[in-house]
C-alpha cells in the first residue's frame, strides 16, 4: 500500500517522458498532408509508408558519419587531455598551478558566439574550411575547460601518498598518471565522457557556422536542410531522421550505458 | 619517460604556431586572382534547388562549351547563415564567381561599394523592364543581381468562397476589401490567412508597406530612408493602424502568431481562407494538385486595392526578385571562361526555368514554353508592369527588417496597436 | 616528496597538449574579439576604431536590459528547475525503483540525446493552439478549461521554454545525481533506519548533506548551459513574440551575425562573460563555505 503514489509517480513519469517519443514515432509515417490537415493527435493513415524513411536516410547516413567522426575524435582527446591536465593541476606541486587552473575556469564562462569569427579566419587561412577538423579542432577546445575542471576536483579527493608511493616505487610521474591515476579515474572518465558526448552531439551552433559543404553536415545542421525555402517544414522525412538518430543513440547509450553501470558498480566494491 | 620537453620548448612550440597563424591571417588568400580559375563555382543556398538545378542543365546543353573550359561546381550553404558566410568569404577575397544574393540588400550594395560585387548592367541585355526596374530600387539605381527568379505580390482569392458568400464583384477599393472580410467574417469564413509566427510575420507587415504606398504614393518608404520622413508620423501610424484594426476583428484568424508560412499557405488552398496576401513564387503551389484541394481554376489574383484619397495606384506592382545571384567583380573581370558563363546563363536561364521548373525569372524566355493558365496569367501581368514597388522593408537594415517581421504577428493577432509597432521599428532602424 | 610530484618535464607533458589547445582555441579568438569591442564595421566595410561608443550605446540600447533579465531569469529559473526535477528522479531511483530500475532510467535520460530542433518542433505541435489543437489544449478543452495561445504571450511562451528545457534534461541531471547516491556508503543509510528516522528525515538530515558536493557540480554544470542557453530558445519561440524570450546570447548572435555589428555583439558578448564570472565567483564563495560547514 505505502507504495502506491511511487508507481503513480513512475506512471506518470513514464507518461510524460514516452508519449512524446511514441508521437515522434507515429509522426515518421505521416504525409506532409496529414501534418496539416488531420489533428495532431491522429493516428498516421498507413504504417506502411515508408516513403519518409526513404527520403531520410539517403541525407542521414552521411550526417550521421560526419557527427560520429567529429565527436568520437573530440571526446578521446577531451578525455585523455583533460584528464592529464586535472592530474598535472591538483596532484603534481609547482608554481602557478592555481593560477593555471582559474585559467581553465575561466574557459568555462566563455560563450561560443565569442570566438566564432575569429576561429573561422584561423581556420579558413590554415585551409581546414570543408573539412570535418574545424569541428574536432573547436569540440575538444570547449569541452576541455569542464573536464579539466572536473578532473582536478576529482583527483582531489584521492589521498596524495597514493600517487607519492607509486612514484618511490621507481616509478616515474608520467607512469603513475598512466598506470595508477588513469585507471582510477575510470568512472569518472566515462561519466564525463557521457556529458561531453550528449554536449557535443547536441551542439547546433559551431556545426552551422564551421559547415559550409552539405557531405560535412552533422546531424544537428542536417536536421535544418529538410527545411524547405521560405521555411516550409517538411514535418514527415523530418521526423523520419529523427527517429533513425534516436534510434542510433539509443544502441549507443544502451551500450554506455551498461559500461557506466558496470563501472560505478566496480567503483562501489573497491570503495 | 626520457623525454627532453621542457616548459621552454613548450613556449617556444606555442609562439610558432601563433606566428604561422598570425602570418597566415594577414596573408589572406588570392586563389581566383587574374589568372582563369579552374572551376566555375556557384554558392547555393539550400532552401532554393531551382538554380542549382538550372545550371546544372546549362551545364549539360546550352552551355556545355563553358562547362568544358571551366566545369560548373555548386556548393551549398544555409540560407540563415548566407549572409555571415558572404561577409567572412568577402573579407578573405574568396567569393566566387557566381553567388547567391545576401538576404539583406544593404549587404550586397556595401559589397558593390567595396568594389567585390559586379554591376551586372553591362550583362544584363535580356533582363525584363520589371525585374531591372525592381533590382534597381531595391540597390540603390544600380544592377547587382541577375534576376534567377522575379515575383510580384497580391492578394490571391478563392472564387468560389466569394460568390458563395454573395460577393459577386471583386474588391477594387480598400473599403470595398474590408467590407468583403466583414461579410465573410459574419459567414464563419475566415477572410484573410496570413502567417505571423517569429519570422514568417513579413506576410502582414507586406500589406502596411502596401496600405502605406496606396495612400501616400510610390515614393513613401523611401522618404523614410532618406529621412524625410517618419514611420511614426500620423498618415504612417494610420495605416499600420488599419492593419491593427483587421487584426483586431480577428479577420486574420484565430491565432496568426502561431501560423507559419506552410501552414498559412495551406489554410487558403483547402478553402479554410478566402484571401491571402502571397508573391507568385507561390505559384508552383497553386498548380501542384496534391497541396491545392480548392482548384487551380478557383484561384483569382487582385492587385492591392486603392485606399480612398491615397495618391497610389494599383498598377504600382509590389516586386521583388526573390533568390536572385550576384557575380564576384574580382573573379569576372580578366577570366574571359567566367565571362562566357556569364553570358551563357543570362541568354538561356530564363527559358530553361521556365520550362523545367515553372519559374519566372526576371529574364526573357523563348514563347514557345508551355505554361498552366495561372501562371501565364501572371507572367501577362508581370510584362505588363510599368512601375515596381518595394516591400515595407525593403529599405530597412537588417535589424529593423527582422524587428518589423517578428512584430507583424503580433499586429496581425491586434496585440499591438499601429503606433507601438511603428515606434518598434523606429527604434531599431539607426 | 615534493621534488618527485614538481617534476616539471612531467607537468609540462601532462598540462602541455591541453593547456596549448585550449590557449590556442579558446583564449586567443577570446582576446581577439574582446578587440572588436573597440571597432565598429563588420568584415566587408573594414573596421574603424570607435573607442568606446559600443559601451555607452549599451546604457542606452532598450533592448539590453530586456535580454540581460531574461537571461537571468531563464538561467535561475531554468537552474533550479532541472536540478530539482534531476534530484526528486534520482531518489525515486535510489529508494524506489532501487537498482532495477535501468530501463527507467534510460527511457528518462532519453530526451537528452534528441536534437534540440526535434524537440523544439515537438514542443511546438504539443502546445499547438491554431490552426489544429495540440495535445496540451486538447487535455485543457476536455476538462472544461479554454485552450491557451502558447507562445504569443511572453509569459506563456517562457512556460512552454521552461518546460521544454526541464523535459529535455531532467533525466540528464537525474542520472547524474544518482551516480552521486550511489556513492553514500549503504552503512549510514542503514543506520539512519535503525535509529528509526523517518525517510523524509533520513532525506534531509543524512543524504541531502552527503549528496551536497554532486549537488553543487550539477548546479555548475547546469548554470553554465543555461546562462549560455541559444539552441533551445532559438529554435523554439525564435526569441518571439516579438522579442520577448531573446537571452543576450540570442541578441549577440543576431547582432554580430544577421545585423554585421561585430564590435557591438562582442560588446554583449563581454556583458554576458561578465555576468557568468560574477555566477561563477558567487557560486565558489558559496560552495567552499558550504563544503567547509559540511
Amino acid at each position: 500500500m505505502k507504495r502506491i503514489p511511487g508507481y503513480l509517480c513512475v506512471a506518470l513519469l513514464l507518461l510524460v517522458v514516452t508519449y512524446p517519443l511514441v508521437w515522434l514515432f507515429l509522426g515518421s509515417f505521416k504525409t506532409q498532408d496529414e501534418f496539416l490537415n488531420n489533428p495532431t493527435t491522429a493516428l498516421p493513415e498507413s504504417f506502411t509508408n515508408f516513403a519518409n524513411y526513404t527520403q531520410a536516410w539517403s541525407a542521414v547516413a552521411t550526417y550521421l558519419q560526419n557527427s560520429l567522426l567529429t565527436v568520437l575524435p573530440s571526446l578521446a582527446l577531451i578525455v585523455v587531455f583533460g584528464t592529464a591536465a586535472g592530474f598535472a593541476l591538483e596532484v603534481l606541486v609547482w608554481k602557478g598551478r592555481q593560477t593555471t587552473l582559474m585559467l581553465f575556469l575561466a574557459g568555462i564562462m566563455i560563450p561560443g558566439q565569442m570566438i566564432l569569427l575569429p576561429l573561422f579566419t584561423i581556420y579558413f587561412n590554415l585551409h581546414l574550411t570543408g573539412t570535418l577538423w574545424p569541428l574536432i579542432i573547436t569540440y575538444t577546445a570547449i569541452g576541455l575547460p569542464l573536464t579539466v575542471f572536473m578532473m582536478a576536483t576529482y583527483f582531489r579527493a584521492i589521498p596524495r601518498e597514493v600517487f607519492e608511493a607509486a612514484a618511490i616505487d621507481g616509478a616515474s610521474v608520467i607512469r603513475s598518471f598512466v598506470s595508477v591515476g588513469f585507471p582510477m579515474m575510470r568512472n569518472s572518465v566515462l561519466t564525463i565522457a557521457l556529458v561531453q558526448f550528449f554536449f557535443l552531439w547536441n551542439d547546433l551552433l559551431i556545426a552551422l557556422t564551421f559547415t559550409t559543404d552539405d557531405s560535412k553536415r552533422t546531424v544537428q545542421v542536417g536536421l535544418l536542410n529538410f527545411t524547405g525555402q521560405f521555411g516550409v517544414v517538411e514535418y514527415g522525412p523530418t521526423f523520419a531522421a529523427i527517429c533513425i538518430n534516436v534510434l542510433l543513440i539509443l544502441a549507443i547509450y544502451i551500450f554506455l550505458n551498461q559500461r557506466v553501470m558496470r563501472g560505478l558498480a566496480a567503483g562501489a566494491v573497491k570503495g | 619517460m626520457a623525454s627532453h620537453f621542457k616548459p621552454k620548448h613548450l613556449m617556444a612550440a606555442a609562439g610558432a604556431v601563433a606566428l604561422v597563424l598570425s602570418t597566415a591571417a594577414c596573408g589572406g588568400s588570392s586563389d581566383s586572382g587574374s589568372t582563369t580559375a579552374k572551376n566555375f563555382s556557384f554558392l547555393a543556398i539550400n532552401e532554393n534547388t531551382t538554380i542549382a538545378k538550372t545550371l546544372t542543365t546549362l551545364s549539360q546543353k546550352e552551355c556545355a562549351t563553358q562547362n568544358t573550359a571551366q566545369p560548373l561546381e555548386i556548393k551549398n550553404q544555409a540560407q540563415a547563415s548566407l549572409d555571415q558566410q558572404l561577409q567572412l568569404l568577402a573579407g578573405q577575397g574568396a567569393l566566387p564567381q557566381l553567388f547567391t544574393a545576401a538576404n539583406a540588400p544593404s549587404l550586397t550594395s556595401q559589397l558593390a561599394d567595396n568594389g567585390t560585387v559586379l554591376d551586372a548592367a553591362a550583362v544584363s541585355e535580356s533582363v525584363l523592364p520589371a525585374a531591372s526596374s525592381t533590382i534597381k530600387s531595391l540597390y540603390d539605381g544600380k544592377q547587382l543581381v541577375l534576376p534567377t527568379e522575379l515575383n510580384i505580390e497580391g492578394i490571391w482569392y478563392n472564387k468560389k468562397l466569394l460568390t458563395d458568400n454573395g460577393i459577386t464583384t471583386v474588391p477594387s477599393t480598400w473599403e470595398d476589401l474590408v467590407a468583403a472580410f466583414a461579410k465573410l467574417q459574419g459567414a464563419g469564413v475566415q477572410p484573410i490567412s496570413q502567417a505571423g509566427k517569429g519570422g514568417d510575420g513579413w506576410g502582414v507587415t507586406r500589406w502596411v508597406g502596401n496600405y502605406i504606398l496606396r495612400q501616400q504614393g510610390p515614393d513613401a518608404l523611401k522618404k523614410v530612408a532618406d529621412g524625410s520622413a517618419k514611420l511614426t508620423d500620423p498618415q504612417y501610424v494610420a495605416a499600420a493602424d488599419a492593419i491593427a484594426a483587421l487584426g483586431k476583428a480577428g479577420y486574420f484568424g484565430k491565432s496568426p502568431t502561431s501560423i507559419d508560412y506552410a501552414t498559412a499557405l495551406n489554410t487558403f488552398l483547402t478553402g479554410k481562407a478566402a484571401f491571402i496576401y502571397m508573391g507568385s513564387w507561390a505559384l508552383s503551389d497553386f498548380n501542384d494538385e496534391t497541396k491545392n484541394k480548392i482548384g487551380v481554376d478557383n484561384v483569382g489574383f487582385l492587385k492591392f486595392p486603392t485606399v480612398a484619397g491615397g495618391v497610389g495606384t494599383a498598377d504600382q506592382m509590389p516586386a521583388n526578385v526573390g533568390t536572385a545571384v550576384a557575380i564576384s567583380k574580382k573573379a569576372y573581370e580578366g577570366d574571359a571562361n567566367t565571362q562566357a558563363w556569364v553570358k551563357c546563363i543570362v541568354d538561356n536561364y530564363g527559358t530553361v526555368a521556365l520550362r523545367d521548373s515553372s519559374q519566372i525569372t526576371g529574364f526573357t524566355t523563348d514563347s514557345a514554353v508551355e505554361v498552366p493558365a495561372l501562371t501565364k496569367e501572371i507572367q501577362t501581368e508581370i510584362g505588363n508592369v510599368q512601375s515596381s514597388v518595394l516591400w515595407f522593408e525593403g529599405y530597412f537594415s537588417a535589424k529593423a527588417t527582422t524587428v518589423s517581421q517578428s512584430n507583424g504577428g503580433l499586429l496581425g493577432s491586434g496585440q499591438l496597436t499601429g503606433e507601438k509597432f511603428m515606434q518598434t521599428v523606429t527604434a531599431n532602424l539607426g | 616528496m615534493h621534488s618527485v610530484l614538481g617534476d616539471r618535464k612531467s607537468v609540462a607533458i601532462l598540462l602541455g597538449p591541453a593547456l596549448l589547445v585550449y590557449s590556442l582555441i579558446m583564449l586567443v579568438p577570446m582576446l581577439w574579439s574582446l578587440g572588436y569591442t573597440f571597432f565598429t564595421g563588420s568584415v566587408i566595410s573594414g573596421f574603424t576604431w570607435a573607442g568606446t561608443a559600443n559601451f555607452s550605446k549599451l546604457f542606452d540600447d532598450p533592448a539590453l536590459p530586456d535580454a540581460l533579465w531574461f537571461t537571468v531569469k531563464y538561467a535561475v529559473v531554468i537552474t533550479v528547475g532541472q536540478v530539482l526535477v534531476g534530484y526528486l528522479l534520482a531518489l525515486l531511483y535510489v529508494y524506489f525503483l532501487r537498482r532495477a530500475g535501468s530501463v527507467i532510467r534510460t527511457l528518462v535520460f532519453f530526451p537528452v540525446v534528441l536534437p534540440t530542433v526535434a524537440v523544439a518542433l515537438l514542443f511546438q505541435k504539443f502546445f499547438e493552439y491554431a490552426p489544429q489543437t495540440g495535445p496540451v489544449n486538447a487535455v485543457i478543452e476536455a476538462f472544461g478549461g479554454t485552450g491557451v495561445d502558447w507562445f504569443s504571450t511572453p509569459g506563456h511562451a517562457f512556460l512552454v521554454v521552461a518546460l521544454m528545457d526541464i523535459w529535455r534534461s531532467m533525466g540528464f541531471y537525474a542520472v547524474l545525481l544518482y551516480a552521486g547516491l550511489l556513492d553514500i556508503p549503504d552503512e549510514m543509510m542503514e543506520a539512519a533506519s535503525m535509529d528509526g528516522a523517518g525517510t523524509w528525515r533520513q532525506i534531509r538530515s543524512i543524504v541531502l548533506p552527503l549528496s551536497l558536493p554532486v549537488l553543487v557540480s550539477s548546479l555548475v554544470f547546469s548554470i553554465n548551459g543555461t546562462l549560455k542557453a541559444f539552441d533551445s530558445i532559438y529554435a523554439l519561440t525564435g526569441g518571439g513574440p516579438g522579442s520577448a524570450t531573446t537571452p543576450l546570447t540570442l541578441y549577440m548572435y543576431q547582432t554580430s551575425f544577421a545585423y554585421g555589428d561585430y564590435g557591438y555583439g562582442s560588446t554583449i558578448a563581454l556583458t554576458l562573460t561578465m555576468l557568468c564570472l560574477l555566477v561563477t565567483i558567487f557560486i565558489f564563495r558559496g560552495t567552499r563555505r558550504d563544503l567547509a560547514q559540511g
